[in-house]
């Protein structure tokens, strides 16, 4: 176990598991030790808390229990860091922009986290409607110009191989 | 900042193992090419820019922020297909908008 100092949640033992390394960071954050945290069971977030600074935390969904499809286009290059054998097994998380109305939740599905074997990367997710601030949350009664948003095509990340 | 004049075909070498070509010169574009290791990732300055913005802004988030996530609130949900991958043909867009990174 591992324990974090975390200015939001307190003291924290974290399971060996549950961290991962993120060899070139987050981009423009840095950090290279998360850990992957439910402080809230039941509900669909999570939060990535650095290992290295207390106050360091972002709230994680995975875009595949809101999007689907979700399409995953990633570069050659960015293929062979993320290094999954079984792209379907790797885990995807994209992190989210809260707001005071919930309705305005924002996701990025433009820089998915995929996380392989407990090493992680934020790549460039190329696939059409992978933008960087997309409503979490679909309307009530969804304006035609979100069918634009959805994932499909691109190259799922399945299809890898 | 160190400023270079160099021709298509001439190179810059930066460090031991970063090597930036210019490739071609059209009008206001130059297009390079650009060698690095594996794990030096490049990106263009405003996606750059544009990812650390919202990196750093889900930063901000309060412990308290979230909303109860409800996967049957949201989501461009086409009703069933979650087990994407095996049926779906592949278009093969990459992300680089069809540029490719020589390593």
């Amino acid at each position: 176990m591992t324990t974090i100092q975390s200015t939001r949640f307190g003291t924290i033992e974290v399971a060996a598991e549950n961290i991962v390394e993120f060899p070139a960071g987050l981009i423009g954050l840095g950090g290279l030790r998360y850990a992957l945290l439910d402080p809230s069971p039941g509900s669909n977030f999570f939060w990535l808390h650095s290992l290295e600074d207390p106050a360091l935390a972002l709230p994680v969904v995975d875009p595949r229990t809101f999007f689907r499809p979700f399409a995953l286009a990633v570069s050659d290059e960015d293929r062979e860091r993320i290094g999954a054998e079984d792209p379907e097994a790797a885990d995807v998380y994209v992190t989210v922009r809260t707001a005071p109305d919930p309705v305005d939740t924002l996701v990025n599905l433009r820089a998915p986290l995929v996380i392989w074997e407990r090493r992680g990367y934020q790549v460039l997710n190329g696939a059409p409607g992978a933008e960087l601030r997309v409503p979490l949350f679909a309307p009530a009664d969804p304006p035609h110009e979100r069918s634009a948003q959805s994932m499909g095509g691109g190259t799922p990340i399945a299809d890898a191989a | 900042m160190l400023i270079l004049t160099r021709r298509p075909g001439e190179r810059v070498v930066i460090g031991e193992d970063v090597l930036v070509t210019v490739m071609e010169i059209s009008g206001q574009t130059v297009r390079l090419g650009i060698a690095a290791p594996q794990g030096l990732p490049i990106y263009r300055e405003e996606i750059w820019l544009a990812v650390k913005e919202e990196n750093r802004a889900a930063a901000e988030a309060p412990a308290d922020a979230l909303p109860d996530g409800r996967a049957t609130d949201g989501g461009a949900t086409d009703g069933g297909a979650s087990d994407s991958g095996t049926g779906e043909s592949s278009s093969a867009a990459p992300a680089g908008e069809g540029e490719q990174q020589a390593r």
